[in-house]
């Protein structure tokens, strides 16, 4: 190997600013909106897709010349970022902590898939002709628009900096974001503060969707989450709510991305942002500027969970719902049949997910990660030869064991960070597999994976899989709500009331929560393996960051930590697209309007939480 | 995946209903009778959106002439084409329907690897051929004897792109940026075998991953390798990133594409950058060949613009089928036994389509290569 | 003060916050079956003390011993398991569950049937126990609850009829009585209780006086922060008085509520509310 020194680590230097300098951008209206909402806004980044394609209408569509491009594209997104305050944040003042964050979720489901329709999946170019300065430095050159980002960034950072700490309304943005009762005292209108900032946020992140497309020359409707995620991790370096920090985080996320490149090459590029996230989070939750390490007063858990009260459904019920749903097959439709083997298959994971985030009460927006190792678990040990009965039980426990031990650094975490956490650690391990060729062959994914079978019984076909996957879900429910009804039930269900206290009373809540990611790693492993026996080829993005979001929703819509809720939402969340099928384009468009109808109006979920 | 080049989807051709039966107007003058039907499994949403509005356009050209040419045998020929979003989930509870279905005859698709080769076992087991157009992953086939392709392979085109670069270009340090999927990943290897056994050397060889946007630090990194040539096995929409920003780092060297970046789009997002980028290409508008020609005006004066590679495969796809049925016959069997003996035929991509019954895959189709002069892809001279 | 023979010990507690040090090289020594109580003004230091003793919170320095066990620094559940149990100042009940459970949490150092100590699969049997439910656990839950049961009933007919309700739906003064109920179905050596009667009105003070009364009158070693000091002169074996992070006064009722230190703490600070009647009454009481 040469020598590290002779790599051209200048020209990494400015490539990592270029690259930060977008970062930054995204991240100071991220920061704004922590700082005063106390909220990560995931449809952050679906506002800079809707900025982008709003400059693109002004100014290829319609030949408006740049300045007045800004503009439009300023008010436009200003306007979206006040109507997201106001329809779909500002409803939720009085629900859980994590109900405006999944509203945020549903959201940027919607405006992506707005874009999506009306301008269609395909990237656009963007030329706007910006002075056709390039200088050079290092061995590149870097133009107009690189400095017009970074200045940009640096101005707005600088803006709203003087706005919040120089001026009237911006006093009581900070005064709203320190302590929202004193502020309603001193006779501040919280909602109207909020309203300006989001505003203020839209604004930024559609002006940032214009710059970046100009950059690049190139607009898609899919850039959403990717873009927002780096902004996300920006503002975990920089301070969630540090606006000036939020800065030197995104530049301290191109750095580290770009030295990342130089040392070990393209395809580690995201597990190096994921992998700074989650140290962040560990080591300095408040950001590398925080002063000192500030401690809350009395360090308050809370919940998650709005005040419980499950619909308690006979037993009778139960059993004839869980014979109606045996019958399925007797209707002599394999395509329903597979449906809701599909359906169930959700089901298991969202057992899963419904314990750690409804019972323990840690939001976890990684969930598919469990699925995937549960998958290859049994892929790997299958293709070597065991049976597959063999190898879905060892894959379960491979995803007990290591879903108890990937998520322990989660453990520590609290509110928001869980869910940031516990979706690092999806994407982590995706991207393990992504580039851990020798194991998981890489991107070329596991090919030839034997097909269901118990003991030599062959379980392939449509039916014989049904009903064993429909028999694990019974049995793994029955087991769940035993398990709930023990001491453990009630021992989760206080951490998740309040970890201190429980702490308080001996509960080690590090063990109790490991052995509930362990009974969870269980069901979603065996999730994952039955799936990939059932599709015999599978790769590292089959169990993505989207699955883990429709899982996390199937969980909402049944009630948090109610299991017949999450089977019946699975049920209904797997099956209607399949009503639906004439919806066709605008199926995501529904499911995103679901979610944020779900939350504002019944939070709880169909089945209540538990 | 799949090779792409592709053209700005027209909205015209997207309806809402996720059902389609191809109905075609002209159809009902010259057949009669219960339809022959094709099913259809890919995407109508979601992010792969825009290759089933592709598919569709190249088969609804191919059916107007079919069915105005009498139908199968007097019968018309349609399809049917159900959304899997190219999630396996999806793909595989279609797979059920149509495996169900006895009016269904042959099914076409999936889009991605994933997608279709989750629901081969099924189609292996419900005996119903699966034919496979975009799915040049080297193990699709392989699953049983009614998995078909005619996607041109990887094992073809890399060889041919690697002769280009060395040979006709004459390269000798390449450095090689791949998609870091089963199809950049599977490209890549083959064009590093076969541009080894051409005596280049390969000094660089970069995966990166699908919603990349940024590459100055990976191609600060290429150019500490010190090639002389930068090898994309990528799409159009990744390949005009790395164009434009090798541009801005001031790397100078020659580029070649694979015949993904073959599209109106890669030049559009390219912008200047394009310039001078070579292209190896299996279709080409430009190509004199008949079938080339009777297929791009029809599809000109049907959609108004001009056709890409995927509506070409969609095209050629359906009119095989077409010309198989026609000989051999239309059950299920039928199909499949007529897969492996059709001959002769002669399609806008391969010259003639016969189908390795070992591989079940076609061979033979015949390379041009193109480079980008003064905003447009010109057929290269030396 | 003889250390030797004490049940707790605490010496040189130190806990500094950015500037100010909350708490100043306290020494604070019980021994078994004394009733000790912590006055002080407003942001004393009180609280911060129990935290420190009782783990929610670091300190910087000193050391904690319970029966010449080193327990300084440990965290929050082991402390629990060492029998040191206490309520919060602001009420910590776990809302969602209903008085039983909440009580039931209190003996969960206690579990032994349900519980495994075999390393490395006391996960997995502790898992299979809950399903399973072999007869000893099955009789350790019944016995468990029995005793919650008994325990709730000290509380008179506040808290029984309510028992399986969740305590959220409980009134105020209930939710600090789910509180002490919890702690003491812990068993504890000593219990620490943070101003129990915070928020109270009279006659609910006056009764819960009466059950911290009875639980004195049991042998039980307490320790308690109270503002209200008529209370504490009556319960209190012996009285520490706390400023600004120091101990300024430390003997028994008479003597601390003549401690001219400790009545100008108060009066020092009669701008804070709720101090204002603590400083009267501790004037009223040295009458
Ligand atoms: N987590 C913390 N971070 C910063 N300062 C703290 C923290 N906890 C306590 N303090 C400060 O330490 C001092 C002591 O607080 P503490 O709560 O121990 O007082 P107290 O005697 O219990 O008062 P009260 O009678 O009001 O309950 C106060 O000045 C308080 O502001
Ligand atoms: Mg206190």
């Amino acid at each position: 190997m040469e020598s590290l020194l002779s790599l051209p680590w200048f020209d990494f230097t400015i490539s990592g600013v270029v690259i930060g300098s977008i970062y930054a951008l995204m991240a100071v209206g991220l920061a704004l909106i922590f700082g005063v909402a106390n909220l990560i806004n995931f449809a952050h980044g679906s506002v800079f897709t809707v900025g982008s394609y709003i400059g693109w209408t002004c100014a290829v569509a319609l030949g408006l010349p740049l300045w007045a491009t800004v503009l439009v594209v300023a008010a436009a997104g200003g306007i979206v970022g006040a109507l997201i305050e106001l329809l779909a944040i500002r409803p939720l003042n009085h629900q859980s902590r994590i109900a405006p964050l999944l509203a945020t979720i549903g959201v940027g489901l919607i405006l992506d898939q707005i874009v999506h329709i009306i301008f269609g999946a395909n990237p656009r170019a963007l030329p706007v002709s910006l002075p056709n300065l390039r200088f050079s430095i290092g061995s590149g050159t870097i133009g107009a628009i690189d400095i017009t980002i970074f200045v940009t960034g640096v101005i707005s950072a600088l803006a709203l900096y003087l706005f919040l700490f120089h001026s009237k309304l911006g006093m009581a943005v900070r005064a709203t974001a320190q302590d929202g009762d004193a502020a309603r005292q001193m006779g501040v209108g919280i909602n109207a503060i909020n309203m300006t900032v989001f505003g203020i946020a839209g604004a930024l992140g559609a002006i940032a969707g214009l710059l970046v497309g100009i950059y690049y020359n190139s607009i898609d409707p899919n850039a959403s989450f990717e873009i927002m995620l780096k902004g996300m991790v920006a503002i975990v370096i920089g301070g969630m709510s540090n606006v000036p920090g939020a800065i030197g985080g995104g530049l301290i996320l191109g750095l580290i991305e770009s030295y990342g490149i130089a040392l070990f090459g393209a395809s580690y590029r995201d597990l190096f942002a994921f992998a700074v996230l989650l140290l962040m989070l560990l080591l300095r939750p408040n950001g590398l500027f925080a002063r000192a390490h500030a401690r809350e007063a009395e360090p308050m858990t809370g919940t998650f969970v709005t005040r419980a009260k499950p619909v308690r459904i006979p037993a009778w019920a139960l059993v004839a719902g869980a014979v109606l749903i045996a019958l399925v097959p007797a209707l002599g439709q394999p395509y329903l049949t597979q449906v809701m083997t599909n359906a169930l298959l959700y089901a298991l994971a969202a057992m899963s997910l419904t314990l750690v985030a409804g019972t323990l009460g840690l939001i976890s927006i990684g969930h598919a990660a469990l699925l995937a190792v549960g998958a290859y678990a049994s892929a790997l040990l299958t293709m070597a030869g065991l049976p597959v009965a063999l190898g879905l039980v060892l894959a379960a426990a491979i995803t007990a064991v290591l879903g108890a031990a990937l998520t322990y650094p989660a453990f520590r975490l609290r509110g928001h960070y869980v869910a940031i956490g516990t979706l690092a650690i999806g994407e982590i391990v995706a991207l393990v597999i992504l580039n851990w060729t020798s194991l998981t062959h890489g991107s070329m994914g596991l090919y030839g994976i034997p097909p269901l079978e118990l003991f030599g019984i062959p379980l392939f076909s449509t039916n014989a899989s049904y009903w064993f996957v429909l028999a694990l879900v019974i049995v793994f429910a029955l087991l769940q709500m035993r398990l709930l009804s023990s001491h453990l039930g009630r021992t989760w269900r206080a951490i998740r009331e309040d970890t201190i206290a429980a702490e308080t009373y001996g509960v080690a809540s590090n063990y109790y929560k490991g052995l509930a990611f362990g009974f969870a790693g269980f069901v979603a492993g065996i999730s994952g393996a039955v799936s990939a026996h059932q599709f015999s080829y599978i790769n590292y993005d089959t169990f993505n960051l989207l699955t883990s979001v429709l899982i996390l929703t199937i969980v909402i819509l049944g009630g948090l930590g109610n299991v017949t809720g999450a089977i019946v939402a699975a049920i209904i969340v797997a099956g209607l697209p399949e009503v639906f099928r004439t919806l066709a384009e605008y199926r995501m468009l529904f499911y995103g309007m679901a979610l944020l109808l779900l939350i504002r109006f019944r939070p709880q979920g169909l089945m209540g939480s538990d | 995946m799949t090779i792409l080049s592709l053209t700005r989807r027209s909205f015209a051709a997207m309806t809402l209903a996720g059902t389609v039966a191809a109905l075609s107007g002209a159809a009902f003058g010259q057949t009669s009778g219960e339809p022959v039907l094709i099913g259809v499994s890919g995407p109508l949403t979601g992010p792969q959106a825009q290759y089933g509005a592709q598919w569709k356009q190249g088969f609804d050209l191919a059916l107007d002439k079919i069915n105005a040419e009498g139908g199968i045998n007097g019968r018309p020929l349609q399809y049917v084409f159900q959304d899997s979003q190219n999630d396996p989930r999806q793909s595989i509870a279609i797979a059920q329907k149509f495996i169900s279905d006895p009016k269904i005859v042959v099914e076409v698709g999936d889009f991605s690897s994933t997608a279709s080769m989750a629901a081969s076992p099924l189609y292996q087991r419900g005996r119903l051929v699966q034919f496979g157009f975009t799915n040049s992953h080297p193990d699709f086939t392989k699953t049983g004897d009614y998995m078909w392709s005619n996607t041109v392979p990887q094992t073809q085109e890399q060889p041919l792109m690697a002769d280009f670069a060395t040979k006709t270009l004459g390269l000798k340090r390449l450095a090689v940026l791949h998609l870091n999927t089963d199809w950049g990943t599977t490209a890549k290897n083959l064009f590093v075998d076969a541009a080894k056994a051409n005596g280049a050397e390969v000094v660089a060889t970069e995966g990166y991953l699908p919603d990349e946007k940024d590459f100055r630090a990976t191609l600060t990194r290429v150019r500490a390798a010190n090639p002389d040539g930068i090898i994309l096995e990528s799409y159009y929409a990744d390949g005009a990133l790395i164009v434009r920003q090798l541009r801005d780092l001031g790397i100078d060297l020659p580029v070649v594409a694979t015949g993904s970046v073959y599209s109106p789009d890669f030049l559009s997002l390219a912008g200047d950058a394009a310039e001078g980028v070579y292209t190896t290409v299996y279709f080409t508008p430009n190509s004199p060949r008949p079938e080339v020609r009777e297929f791009v005006e029809g599809f000109e004066k049907k959609f108004g613009q001009e056709p890409n590679s995927f509506n070409a495969m969609a095209y050629d796809t359906i009119n095989t089928l077409a010309a198989v049925m026609r000989q051999y016959g239309t059950t299920r069997e039928d199909i499949k036994s007529g897969l492996g003996q059709i001959s002769g035929f002669s399609s806008v991509i391969f010259p003639d389509v016969s189908f390795d019954p070992e591989t079940r895959r076609v061979s033979g189709p015949q390379m041009t290569g193109l480079v980008v002069r003064d905003g447009a892809f010109t057929l290269y001279e030396q | 003060m003889a250390t030797e023979g004490a049940l707790l010990s605490a010496t040189g507690i130190t806990r500094r916050f950015g500037g100010i040090t909350a708490v100043d090289g306290v020494d604070l020594h019980v021994r078994e079956g004394e009733f000790l109580s912590v006055i002080g003004p407003n942001g004393a230091g009180k609280t911060t003390l129990f935290n420190l003793i009782s783990g929610q919170d670091r300190m910087d320095a000193g050391r904690v011993t319970l029966e010449g066990r080193d327990i300084t620094n440990l965290t929050p559940h082991r402390i629990a398991e060492n029998g040191i149990a206490r309520t919060f100042q602001h009420g910590r009940v776990f809302g969602n569950l209903t008085v039983m459970d909440n009580v039931l949490i209190g003996c969960h150092t206690r579990l032994r049937a349900a519980r495994s100590r075999v390393p490395v699969l006391a996960p997995v049997i502790e898992i299979l126990r809950a399903l399973i439910r072999p007869a000893p656990v099955r009789a350790e839950d019944a016995a468990m609850r029995a005793e919650a049961r008994d325990i709730i009933a000290t509380f008179g007919d506040r808290l029984t009829p309510r028992i399986d309700q969740p305590t959220y739906s409980l009134s105020y003064a209930n939710r600090r009585r789910v509180e002490i109920a919890r702690a003491l179905a812990l068993h504890p050596r000593i219990l620490i209780l943070d101003e129990p009667t915070a928020g109270m009105n009279e006659s609910e003070t006056a009764e819960m006086q009466q059950i911290i009364g009875d639980l004195k009158a049991q042998g039980r070693t307490i320790l308690l922060i109270e503002h209200k000091l008529n209370m504490v002169m009556q319960l209190s074996d012996r009285i520490m008085a706390m400023d600004n992070g120091k101990v300024i006064a430390e003997g028994t009722p008479a003597q601390v509520r003549n401690d001219p230190r400790v009545i100008e703490a108060y009066l020092g600070h009669s701008s804070i509310g709720g101090t204002a009647p603590a400083a009267k009454s501790l004037t009223e009481g040295a009458q």
